[in-house]
């Protein structure tokens, strides 16, 4: 588990996990709204570094700020907010949890100890080191979620092209 | 306008200010980043400006992503707040080349540094407008080398704008020529390499040139039209 400084004073706590065998319990219990400690689920595996995630936290922080949420919490804002879209139902499909997934990335905004912990317990799977996401990502599927040509790949590293592209959206 | 409570926590350090915006150096998640605020223009109809603030925001956003795709290095994004006008970036640690270029006019020029910045510069511009793309404000304090790299990074894109128009990039690339013969002159000609490149980069290249002839001659934004 790592703590980063989001902005404006608030943290953000995240957790790595491999082979996840609940993924649909967890899935219900968010639509359901049950999910204690609300937490953010990332598809791991389009996840190259934790920088474009932190600006997407940025984003969906500003918006809690401003009482602009365009989705129900802070936390489905942070997924909302890191596909890059404006399709609110198609970007929690497709860069949460789906039913099979196996590989998650829990985050969630100032977490004490005791709830991170509780995240673990809630997550039925092994949790990995933050350093094993960029070995994981599965490059293709960034590369064609977030349309980047072979061009800007030339001059930029995913995480920053995916950075961009979360942080320009609704200027698009 | 006044940046309020959200950033007032963060160091805000004023770097330049220019006509339409003013340039902050702050800290974004730990990183160095860059605050360009623009301002509202207080003599304009506060619901007309508004508008165009809002516009002209989100169209600079929308040609440095766009420069991105094409393979040009600009700054990374990494905020866009519509309500404030602000866009954060992330802060490249490098010269400008118009500083580079200075040193050069006055301690001599280093010849296969200048010759590999013109070659950049000439590369960047060929694929910018390849891709559709006018930067607008072509100078060499919009240039920056990156420390450690030497690469090109390209910033300003508040004037940026699309189109395929040969007269377009003709002028595009004239602002620039202008720009380098009163300041740098003393430098050689840069110029003549710049479009080298360029031709090399750009398949579009021979309208554009043929275009430049004819707007060095009678100047700019005289397109006799009408």
């Amino acid at each position: 588990m790592k703590v980063f400084e989001a902005s404006n004073g608030n943290a953000l706590s995240f957790a790595l996990f491999t082979d996840v065998t609940n993924s649909k319990e967890l899935l219900d219990s968010m639509r359901a709204g049950t999910l204690e400690p609300e937490a953010a689920f990332l598809n791991a595996s389009l996840v190259p570094d934790v920088f474009p995630v932190l600006v997407a936290a940025h984003k969906a922080l500003l918006s809690k700020s401003r009482d602009s949420l365009s989705s129900r919490t802070v936390h489905s804002e942070l997924v909302y907010c890191y596909s890059g879209s404006k399709h609110i139902s198609e970007s929690l499909k497709r860069v949460g949890i789906s039913e099979s997934s196996n590989y998650v990335l829990a985050a969630r905004f100032n977490a004490s100890p005791e709830e991170m912990e509780a995240i673990r317990k809630l997550v039925k799977g092994t949790e990995v080191e933050l350093e094993g996401l960029e070995a994981k990502a599965d490059k293709a599927q960034i590369q064609k979620h977030y349309k980047i040509p072979g061009s800007e790949l030339g001059i930029s590293s995913l995480s920053d092209a995916i950075s961009c592209r979360v942080a320009a959206r609704d200027a698009l | 306008m006044e940046i309020d409570g959200d950033v007032s926590n963060c160091s805000l350090i004023l770097l330049k200010q220019g006509a339409e915006a003013r340039v902050f150096e702050s800290n974004f998640v730990g990183r160095r980043c860059i605050i360009k605020e623009r301002f509202s223009k207080k003599y304009r109809h506060p619901s007309l400006d508004s508008k165009l603030t809002l516009k002209r925001l989100n169209a600079e956003a929308r040609c440095m992503t766009k420069a991105r795709r094409l393979g040009v290095q600009t700054p990374v994004l990494y905020a866009v707040d519509p309500l404030l006008h602000t866009l954060t970036f992330q802060f490249v640690e490098g010269t400008s080349v118009k500083d580079i270029l200075l040193e050069f006019g006055q301690s001599g020029v280093v010849e296969e540094c200048l010759g590999d910045i013109s070659a950049q510069i000439g590369d960047a511009i060929g694929k910018l407008h390849d891709g559709g793309l006018i930067h607008g404000d072509l100078t060499t304090s919009n240039m920056l080398i990156q420390n450690g790299t030497n690469q090109l990074v390209l910033i300003d894109f508040g004037l940026s704008f699309t189109s395929t128009l040969p007269e377009d990039k003709a002028v595009d690339l004239y602002v620039l020529e202008r720009a380098l013969l009163s300041m740098h002159s003393s430098c050689g000609n840069v110029m003549d390499r710049i479009l080298a490149a360029y031709r090399k980069s750009s398949k579009q290249w021979s309208s554009t040139m043929n275009k430049l002839a004819q707007v060095r001659q009678r100047g700019r934004k005289r397109t006799m039209v009408g």
